[in-house]
């Protein structure tokens, strides 16, 4: 069957992204909180092979930077010298997976840093950042988007299926959850939190806000979905029969609610990441000088980066890929869906 | 329509300025009375003679909220209403010196206790009519009452007593203070002359507080300023037109302000007011961050940028120095015993890379600062206080006289360990709307990292700050900025008294809880009493240097003014006072006839 | 018919006040006062704003200013705005209808794009126009609003030809009507594009999942082989069989009308309820934002309740339901 092929040509490469960001520590050439305080703002290095008086090298090396004289940003490669980029090198130590210390790197350099997607106005690697970023933040966009989706879909289901003053009820209480100001509750949130969040405390937070803050949305539209499934004529005829509430709902209604979940939890995770900025205002996000994707994303808004520092941007394009990869899975999950609708 | 008051005064007295603050006035330049009219004793203003027309476009941050003085609590606010009234005695921000402005002349008593102010002749409101002593009768009797609960009263009470104020004749006001004060003419800069004659039955009915909301008729609003209210589109602009009646003018006569129209747009975000200015639909801009500033440099544009140089901005750290009460965590109890330890501050003093913070938050734009007086007041710093350069050396020693030690883990870095082996560590809060601090934060956070403390930084929005310092108390250190209004220290008066509010570390202290406190309350107090600028000096720098020793507040860096216009506005001359670009606004002038055509 | 209308009212009514409640409660949680910032102010004494704060009642228990709110809202007040010293009213209602102006005919074009947009994009599943409407999606779905706001602008400072912000320019009171017209559509022009720009990943994704699902319905290959146009096909039959999530959706984009532009309204200066209630929200002035809660309320509460009627109307299955 070939949805099964395309369904692994999506996972396999989604599969390797989320691999690599995994094992961070070992791709990253450095420790993402360190500062290089003479080189704020430099651009990505490019990799040569070939030296400015034409010679080939075998090993791709760079030109270190030079900043031009009396600028504060503006950078030049320094051609009298070459920096040859070494792999599999001892560098920063960390802990693998938090378990396994380890030195070793994928790439790096003996005399200077090498910036691959530049620095940032602390001169600290935009690729570390940028991959240590992403274990915090896709995996809390993930798990923010799961937990939102699910009591989505209960609350949801539990509205349409039952209906009556049950359904008023939900629906307005959802209605409450959309029109209260958060951001005044959350102010009042941070004030009984320790002063410091930490990474992994700053982890579950953005779960736990984002999923309590979230469903509302998605449990109106599975509402609606299931309102109209359950007076399909074959789940009247299951009913008919005698099938209980809880086989109608697994067998036959949820099952119409994926193609609508699948699309909110594609749309749902880069917005999580977003979300994040500003739960960072809030002092509720991943706090600095840790990494997160929210926090990488959240310097693009600024016109000063747009004007003068293009690089800022390439997070935001590498992170293209994995939303890319979610929407494809979710479609083709949907279509893998297709057999039940047949049989209408 | 000019009512018979105007001729009250016969008698013509002729003072000479009082030079109580000789050295200051050295450099001052000379103003002479204009004679054009017998009736109008016109301000001469020396300086480019500028081209009477067009209008200049600024835009705001913020909506303003009012246009009453005696509300107006926030910038925006205070940024239009400067353009629209005027004081009795006017500090000019360029030099950072009084000069006269409705008053023409004052003199002090011998005592210092009386102030004896006249009034310019011919003055009128921006509605043509007259102004005269029973006016400012008026506005101090406003100011004054408490049930008004205007914020120029604070500045009017000393040590619980009013000044009072006294009527010789329709041209002379005498004030009388409780005690001598040391620049009591400097008090007199902002205080908005009010209009009697539309304001006084308001006020009689308490209504006056709810007078001057941005929806007012203009003709029922008027002031002494070069602008009056014309017209107001909610979330949009205000719109300021020429005051006709403005008592000021230039060497050749002719009547400032020279720009018939003052058109201040509301661009709510720092970014669209750089892209607003970009595109020529705002003719002035200021308070820009570094970044956008150097953003805009490197683009051409007909604009200038101008660097003003070192504003009075004040950014530091500071520990929480409370006394802990009930409700104060243990945590934060245990952690003061080594806050309240002065070579710990000083050793986290040492630590900081000052330069670093100046090059990398600002660009190299804005200056180091070791003390609470920036190098943009002229008059007023201590060139005695050391410029101490970072010295992680020097840290390390002063945390080893007081009795901390490191460890060092296996693979980790060394952790600064207290004497019962507790690791220090601590949370620095800082706004996180600001995007400034929360640099210097994290630049700080690494730089302490290198002594072996570990902070971690908690950026807060502004109120939640704001509360937890002022209020809760529940914080450990915090980083914030202040920028002085004026370069007299009198207006920094309850960041230093340890019974002041802005006492951060501390605020609002029954007694002085050290004796370096008490020292300092005594200076500053009699500072503020002390007649001749020598003196105020010598106590002011012996403050400054009481700071300094016992770093209650860890001064880091102050952000230069930047500024820019475009290259039709004539007379930009930007100063590190607020209002930064429109202090001169009545001498701003566009050179280009079609300047506004287009827009 | 009828009854339902009044229920649902009823329901509306004690939402808002449940709203009210509840929003009156966070305030209390939310750390900080608006007379706080003077406390920054070194000029300004301690009991002067002690004196402030007790002459706006934010000493007083929160049922007496509870109640006193209530009064003023049936006074039509909606309490006052602390920063602004006038009653609330006015000043919501007239950036209200500022937003509202750029918010409805964003919706419009965005509905009017995603449509089309989702269709063709479910007509090609997994072929090349597919992808296109994938990539661009994901891209927008990356570029946070702000900076997406900030790039249109950017582009428009250097082309030349747009406003860079706010509504109408400055000698707007002079020009012609035409004239007027086409002021206030350039000004338009950008905030209206990014508005469209950020739903419609969203609009389109749903409305391409929607339509793919009941592509292959049988009654659409049915109607396939009677030889049915295509366009007819999709339009007339895809679409309102696909249309239940769609009308959900459709409700919350009522809903969002005046809260979803409050970014883009602040980046792009436009005189709206954004900027306005951004700055309320921070400086704590209360009655401001719980005006601004109440009245976004009205919109989510009607939206939804337009999507009701229109599910009931759209989708026979509910229908015999609501007759049951």
């Amino acid at each position: 069957m070939s949805g099964r092929r395309t369904l692994s040509a999506w996972l396999v490469p989604l599969l390797v992204l989320h691999l690599i960001v995994i094992f961070a520590s070992f791709f990253a050439p450095y420790d993402p909180t360190e500062q290089d305080r003479k080189n704020p703002y430099l651009p990505p290095m490019r990799v040569h092979f070939v030296d400015s008086k034409g010679h080939f090298h075998s090993r791709p090396f760079v030109y270190p930077p030079k900043l031009r004289e009396g600028s504060f940003d503006q950078y030049e490669e320094d051609t009298t010298r070459t920096v040859p980029m070494k792999f599999l090198v001892r560098g920063a130590s960390y802990q693998l997976l938090g378990l396994i210390p380890s030195r070793l790197h994928l790439f790096g350099a003996d005399s200077e840093r090498i910036y691959l997607l530049g620095s940032d106005a602390y001169g600290r690697d935009q690729l570390s950042r940028f991959l240590y970023g992403g274990r915090v933040s896709l995996f809390a966009g993930l798990l923010g988007a799961g937990v939102t989706l699910l009591l989505g879909l209960f609350i949801g289901a539990a509205a349409g299926f039952y209906g009556g003053w049950r359904d008023d009820l939900l629906m307005r209480l959802a209605e409450l959850f959309l029109a209260l100001p958060w951001l005044y509750l959350l102010f009042g949130l941070r004030a009984f939190l320790p002063l410091a969040v930490s990474p992994l405390q700053a982890f579950f937070l953005i779960i736990a806000v984002l999923g309590a803050l979230g469903w509302a949305r998605p449990a109106r539209l599975v509402r609606g979905v299931v309102l109209s499934a359950k007076e399909r004529d074959f789940v009247r005829a299951a009913r008919g029969f005698g099938a209980t509430d809880g086989y109608l709902l697994r067998r036959h209604i949820l099952p119409e609610t994926s193609s609508v979940l699948l699309t909110q939890a594609a749309i749902l995770v880069p917005q999580f990441i977003l979300a994040e900025m500003t739960l960072s205002f809030l002092g509720l996000g991943v706090p600095e000088p840790a990494p997160s994707w929210g926090n990488l994303l959240s310097s693009l808004q600024q016109y000063s980066v747009l004007i003068s520092y293009w690089w800022m941007y390439l997070p935001a394009l590498i992170m293209l890929p994995f939303f890319l990869g979610y929407l494809g899975l979710g479609s083709e999950l949907q279509e893998r869906m297709e057999p039940y609708k047949i049989g209408r | 329509m000019k009512p018979a008051r105007a001729n009250c005064s016969s008698r013509r007295i002729v003072w000479i300025l009082p030079f109580v603050l000789a050295a200051l006035f050295a450099q001052r330049i000379a103003y002479s009375q204009p004679q054009k009219n017998s009736k109008e004793e016109l301000l001469v203003l020396p300086g480019e003679i500028g081209r009477s027309g067009g209008r200049l476009v600024v835009a705001l941050r913020a909506e303003p909220k009012t246009l009453n003085p005696l509300i107006a609590a926030d910038t925006p606010s205070r940024e239009v209403i400067g353009a629209m009234q005027a004081d009795l005695v006017h500090i000019n921000r360029a030099t950072q010196l009084t000069e006269p402005a409705l008053a023409k002349s004052w003199k002090i008593s011998p005592d210092g206790l009386q102030y004896t102010l006249v009034l310019r002749r011919g003055l009128k409101f921006s509605d043509g009519y007259p102004l005269d002593a029973d006016d400012v009768l008026f506005t101090f009797r406003v100011y004054l009452d408490e049930k008004v609960h205007a914020p120029q009263r604070d500045l009017l009470m000393f040590e619980g007593k009013p000044l009072t104020v006294r009527k010789v004749d329709s041209q002379t006001i005498v004030f009388q203070l409780p005690k001598p004060y040391g620049v009591a003419e400097r008090l007199f800069d902002g205080l908005a002359i009010l209009p009697r004659h539309l304001l006084e039955k308001p006020y009689e009915e308490g209504r006056i507080a709810q007078l001057g909301a941005l929806t007012t008729a203009p003709n029922q609003w008027v002031g002494l300023g070069p602008f009056r209210l014309k017209e107001y589109a909610a979330g949009q602009r205000l719109v300021l037109e020429r005051n006709p009646y403005y008592w000021k003018a230039d060497t050749k006569g002719n009547r400032l302000p020279y720009l018939d129209e003052l058109v201040f747009l509301f661009v709510p975000s720092a970014d669209a007011q750089v892209l607003r200015f970009q595109s020529g639909e705002t003719d002035v801009i200021s308070r820009l961050g570094a970044e956008n500033f150097a953003a805009l440099s490197r683009q051409q544009g007909d604009y200038t940028m101008v660097d003003a140089g070192p504003g009075l901005e004040y950014n530091f750290l500071f520990f929480n120095l409370n006394e802990p009460n009930e409700k104060t965590s243990a945590e934060i109890v245990q952690k003061q015993k080594w806050f309240r330890e002065v070579k710990f501050r000083q050793a986290v003093s040492a630590a900081i890379d000052r330069e670093a913070i100046v090059r990398l938050v600002y660009q190299g734009r804005g200056a180091p600062l070791w003390g609470l007086v920036t190098p943009g007041n002229r008059h007023w710093k201590d060139e005695k206080l050391p410029h101490a350069p970072r010295s992680l050396e020097r840290a390390r020693m002063l945390l080893k006289e007081a009795g901390f030690s490191w460890t060092t883990a296996s693979n980790a870095e060394s952790t600064l360990v207290d004497s019962s082996g507790k690791p220090v560590e601590f949370s620095i809060i800082t706004s996180s709307s600001n995007a400034e601090r929360t640099k210097m934060a994290a630049l700080i956070q690494d730089d302490l990292k290198q002594v072996g403390m570990r902070v971690q930084v908690a950026p807060l929005e502004f109120r939640s700050l704001l509360d937890r310092v002022t209020q809760t108390k529940e914080y450990e250190a915090c980083i914030l900025g202040i920028a002085s209004f004026d370069a007299d220290p009198n207006s920094d008066i309850n960041v230093w008294l340890s019974s002041g509010g802005t006492h951060l570390w501390n605020p609002s202290q029954a007694h002085p809880a050290t004796p370096w406190e008490a020292d300092i309350d005594r200076l500053i107090n009699e500072q503020m009493y002390a007649r001749t600028f020598e003196q105020r000096k010598k106590l002011y720098d012996r403050a400054q240097e009481l700071l300094w020793e016992y770093q209650p507040m860890i001064f880091l860096a102050s952000p230069d003014i930047l500024t820019g216009a475009r290259k039709s506005v004539g007379n930009f001359h930007p100063a590190v006072l607020e209002p930064y670009v429109l202090w001169n606004v009545e001498q701003l002038y566009q050179k280009n006839e079609a300047v506004n055509a287009s827009r | 018919m009828m009854r339902y209308l009044l229920r649902r009212s009823a329901h509306a009514v004690f939402l808002l006040i449940g709203v009210s409640l509840l929003a009156f409660a966070f305030t209390v949680l939310a750390p900080g006062n608006y007379f706080d910032e003077m406390r920054l102010n070194p000029q300004i004494a301690p009991e002067t704003i002690a004196a402030l704060r007790a002459e706006y009642e934010l000493n007083r228990p929160l049922p007496i200013r509870y109640v006193h709110w209530v009064s003023s809202v049936l006074h039509g007040d909606m309490g006052f705005s602390f920063a602004y010293n006038t009653p609330v009213t006015p000043l919501l209602l007239v950036r209200a209808r500022n937003t509202l102006l750029l918010t409805v005919t964003a919706m419009v074009l965005a509905w009017g794009i995603a449509l089309p947009l989702g269709i063709w994009s479910a007509e090609h599943l997994r072929r090349l126009p597919d992808r296109l409407v994938s990539w661009g999606t994901a891209t927008l779905l990356v570029i946070p609003d702000l900076a997406l706001a900030l790039g249109l602008l950017l582009i428009a400072v250097k082309s030349g030809g747009l406003p860079t912000g706010g509504m109408v320019s400055l000698n707007f009171e002079n020009l012609s009507f035409l004239g007027k017209l086409r002021d206030l559509l350039l000004h338009m022009a950008l905030p209206v594009v990014a508005l469209v720009l950020s739903v419609l990943p969203l609009l389109v994704r749903h409305v391409r999942a929607a339509v793919a699902e009941v592509l292959h319905a049988p009654f659409l290959l049915a109607a396939e082989g009677h030889g049915i146009p295509r366009r007819t096909l999709l339009y007339r039959y895809a679409l309102p069989a696909a249309a239940n999530p769609l009308i959900s959706l459709f409700g919350f984009s009522i809903g969002t009308l005046l809260s979803g532009s409050l970014l883009i309204e602040v980046v792009m200066s436009w005189p709206g309820l954004g900027p306005f209630l951004l700055e309320a929200i921070l400086a704590r002035d209360i009655y401001v934002v719980i005006g601004g809660v109440l009245l976004s309320t009205l919109f989510l509460v009607g939206g939804n309740f337009l999507a009701d009627l229109l599910l009931y109307w759209a989708d026979p299955r509910i229908r015999t339901e609501g007759n049951a």
